[in-house]
């Protein structure tokens, strides 16, 4: 199911409901929603689920099928209408294994990146790279996220403003997409 | 370039910080909005490596706040010596003498309860006498400096105030009160300074028909 992204039109046999428009190209709902469907999934379920990708399969195919047939008729973006059923899909999910299991899976606030060798690489590179940052900005780092204080919390233990904090975490982001990028 | 004006609320969807209602709607939204995605994934790849290693990313940090709490505890406390120690513990123990010995009797000078309509709060008073009664007796309670007692037809009949825990029903009160008729009393205390300390329910009785 990995290549769906791909290779979805022989997948699904799914073929373009109006090639000029490119929110009706199947192709490119996949290739745009996809990624999306899955962050959700997998922050609703826990990625530590081993069946989010079929829930997040069957809901890229319920969205084209429902495209395909006209159901969807434009009342709102295509963002919005996936969204919707993708919503509604973690709901049935969740009611379905809260049935057969006694407990509902439950999303870990943080999962492990272990799911995927790479993925566990990829942090793992991050982690080194933000050893490296500044002082200044690991300190807002550590606070911010991994003591979980609010924004107004680490201003006030840094002596800056909050909105100073914010600008920090993100030039912080950037230097980090700078390193990564080398 | 301007920013999306959801973007302030990516951290707080991450962390799971936002309300039920904020994040449905922040989740509608980046499914629109391209940009918002591709910050939070950015984002969410950052706090994934800080959640999961950072205690190595963070070392230098942790040690130094460390360091930091342990001189604070030593400059608070390493100048003590047992016998500062054995001080601190008798002045600790009079702090809490004092407390539980003076407080308890603190509160009796206060209001204790309120009343409205028909509830009390606070300590009640047991009635004695239960027949129909020439002498009304309750039991009495500490710190009451005056008992007000209260007889009642539905509208208020008669009242008088005592400092005894009984009192004797007047004549000219009894005249008025008729066979077969529902009445009740009721007896309240108060406090030296007036405050109303305590009080009984209301116990009904009826005068016999001869």
């Amino acid at each position: 199911m990995g290549e769906l992204v791909n290779d979805a039109q022989s997948f699904y046999n799914v073929r373009a409901v109006d090639k000029t428009n490119p929110e009706h190209d199947l192709d490119a709902i996949i290739a745009k929603y996809r990624p999306i469907v899955s962050f959700r999934v997998k922050k609703s379920l826990g990625s530590y689920m081993p069946d989010w990708e079929d829930v997040v399969n069957e809901i890229m195919l319920n969205a084209i099928e429902k495209l395909e047939s006209g159901k969807f008729r434009g009342d709102s973006s295509v963002g919005t209408f996936i969204y919707t059923i993708t919503s509604r899909r973690i709901i049935d999910h969740i009611r379905k294994k809260s049935k057969s299991l006694k407990y509902a899976p439950e999303p870990t606030a943080y999962p492990q990146p272990h799911e995927h060798v790479e993925n566990k690489e990829r942090a793992e590179m991050v982690a080194r790279h933000l050893e490296r940052l500044k002082p200044k900005y690991k300190e807002i780092l550590y606070l911010y996220y991994y003591k979980e204080l609010s924004r107004d919390e680490v201003a006030q233990k840094l002596g800056i403003s909050p909105r100073r904090v914010s600008e920090r975490v993100n030039y912080a982001q950037k230097l980090l997409k700078k390193m990564m990028k080398k | 370039m301007t920013e999306c004006k959801f973007a302030d609320l990516i951290d707080e969807y991450l962390l799971n910080k936002l309300s039920e209602e904020k994040r449905a709607q922040f989740e509608e939204h980046y499914f629109n909005c391209p940009s918002c995605f591709q910050t939070m994934t950015e984002r969410d790849e950052m706090i994934t490596a800080i959640k999961w290693r950072g205690p190595q990313i963070f070392a230098d940090i942790m040690e130094t706040e460390q360091t930091r709490k342990a001189a604070v505890w030593d400059r608070f406390f390493g100048f003590m010596t047992p016998k500062h120690w054995a001080l601190a513990a008798v002045g600790a123990a009079l702090v809490l003498l004092v407390t539980f010995s003076v407080i308890p009797s603190l509160r009796t000078q206060s209001p204790q309860f309120y009343l409205d309509d028909h509830q009390t709060r606070g300590q009640s008073i047991t009635l004695i006498s239960d027949a129909i009664p020439s002498r009304f007796q309750w039991q009495a309670v500490a710190d009451a400096w005056e008992y007000k007692i209260q007889i009642d037809n539905h509208n208020p009949l008669w009242n008088e105030t005592t400092s005894d825990n009984f009192i004797i029903l007047p004549d000219e009160v009894k005249n008025k009160m008729l066979p077969g008729v529902d009445y009740s009393y009721q007896v309240k205390a108060f406090s030296k300074e007036g405050t109303l300390i305590a009080e009984s329910s209301k116990i009904q009785f009826t005068i016999p028909k001869k």
